[in-house]
């Protein structure tokens, strides 16, 4: 399914999606930190090498621990790859006969750009259609962290959202745009402070049927 | 301060955490105003205060050739920082991202191969003019060096002119050299108020930075509409409120 391909390109670790139960057993909880600490280690030498190469003094107050801090931001940016659907989900999907529109938009979202390793940050505004199964509002938040919370791009970004939703609630349709500023075409490069990206995914409903995508689209992004 | 690739100041002056420390290509600290009198000339300090006033003419850091040199070492760390991160190095998204990723904080650091002089390009003329000028909204990209994350915003500066006015794009590069390095906000607002006195000698110089950090926006506290404003007021600006005042009005309307 195209779903799972998007998921191995991604590079996701796939011995995690192996684990179907709740959580990880302890013997591998106990060796993945093992290895967490051994890897923030070397990321941190990465980044005192970086700095040196760069002509800063490694030694100066101000990047004393800069290394360390730099590698568990870098750590924090892409949390997204240790988190499942399964573990947010959280079981908050619910029963409910209600066939109409439901919208979160304005989900605040950061990610990294996996080509020059600087942020892309934006909103991303999602819908879909139930199939008497709802979602509790936040969880739809919290698939756009797990997969923002990654090395992206941003299109594929847009269409992970969209399949993750589709395969955890299976509704009529799935609708998900993000509009996001690149710090690569901002801050370096072409240099353009205003240029903003939009992407979007049209599932189901929203992809056959005009009347709904425009319904949509003017709740969403038509100020 | 010892680079690895560049000495100019004795070691002594390294550790010392007082007034003598120099950061970031850049005496910090070191600018003392007398605080009833008007601003002096870089010559009238004292010799013990040397470094500061003359820092502008003082070497980079780097060069053209050092970036190509390091590029290799720093595109190796970035190999070794994406295994560290569970992410495949070797998939298609991310085979040249290691040299994209160097080369784009090469430029994000680009302030260290720049010296002011250079970038001043004898633009300073002589002009009977003692009104306030102002540039204002100039957009400002920057590193935080606490977390390498960038840091962006607007620079707004203004100065009194004492007989001398500077070419107006060259107060944006003046914020380009120095924005362009690990910086920290305090620190980059007064290096851009220095480097002004230095070149021009004006009667007084003012330097306000509104700056978001996604060091504090995508990380840790997580507050999306935070804004962190600085400022640097030196002569004329620090002694009379009312020019002060002037500046703080027209850089707001």
């Amino acid at each position: 399914m195209e779903y799972q391909h998007d998921v191995e390109i991604n590079g996701e670790d796939k011995y995690l999606n192996i684990c179907k139960h709740n959580g990880l057993c302890k013997k591998e909880k106990d060796s993945k930190d093992d290895t967490d600490s051994n890897k923030l280690s070397h990321i941190e030498k990465a980044y005192t090498t970086i700095l040196s190469e760069l002509g800063e003094d490694v030694d100066r107050e101000g990047l004393l621990r800069t290394p360390l801090r730099a590698a568990k931001a870098m750590q924090f940016f892409t949390k997204g790859y240790k988190e499942t659907i399964q573990d947010i989900l959280n079981d908050a999907i619910f029963d409910e006969n209600h066939d109409e529109m439901v919208i979160v938009k304005d989900i605040d979202l950061f990610s990294l750009c996996e080509h020059h390793l600087v942020p892309f940050f934006g909103k991303a505004h999602i819908a879909y259609l139930p199939n008497k199964k709802v979602v509790g509002l936040s969880k739809l938040a919290r698939i756009v962290e797990i997969y923002s919370r990654r090395l992206q791009v941003q299109e594929r970004l847009t269409k992970q959202i969209a399949s993750a939703i589709s395969e955890a609630l299976e509704p009529a349709g799935v609708a998900v745009v993000i509009e996001a500023a690149h710090m690569c075409m901002v801050m370096r490069g072409v240099q353009k402070i205003n240029a903003s990206t939009v992407t979007s995914v049209m599932l189901g409903t929203f992809q056959d049927n005009p009347t709904t995508r425009k319904e949509f689209l003017d709740l969403t992004i038509r100020k | 301060m010892e680079h690895s690739k560049q000495t100019q100041f004795g070691s002594s002056d390294k550790k010392d955490a007082g007034t003598s420390s120099v950061v970031n290509g850049h005496c910090d600290g070191m600018v003392k105003r007398p605080a009833g009198g008007p601003s002096q000339p870089p010559a009238a300090e004292s010799g013990s205060q040397r470094p500061v006033m003359e820092s502008w003419r003082e070497d980079r850091t780097r060069s053209v050739e050092d970036n190509e040199i390091s590029l290799p070492s720093l595109a190796a760390a970035y190999t070794t920082i994406l295994r560290g991160l569970g992410d495949d190095p070797q998939r298609q998204g991310l085979l040249k991202t290691p040299w994209r990723a160097a080369t784009a904080m090469q430029f994000f650091t680009k302030g260290y191969q720049e010296k002011l002089i250079d970038v001043l390009n004898d633009a300073i003329f002589d002009e009977d003019h003692d009104e306030m000028v102002i540039v204002k909204d100039i957009d400002m990209f920057s590193m935080c060096e606490h977390h390498l994350v960038p840091i962006f915003g607007r620079v707004h500066i203004g100065y009194l002119p004492n007989k001398r006015v500077l070419g107006l794009s060259k107060l944006a590069r003046i914020v380009e050299i120095y924005s362009r390095r690990l910086q920290v906000q305090e620190r980059l607002t007064k290096q851009i108020a220095v480097a002004i006195t230095e070149a021009l000698q004006p009667t007084g110089v003012g330097v306000v930075i509104e700056a978001t950090h996604m060091c504090m926006v995508m990380r840790g506290v997580q507050k999306m509409n935070s804004k962190t404003i600085t400022s640097t007021m030196l002569g004329v600006f620090r002694e009379d409120p009312k020019t002060r005042d002037e500046f703080l009005t027209l850089i707001r309307s």
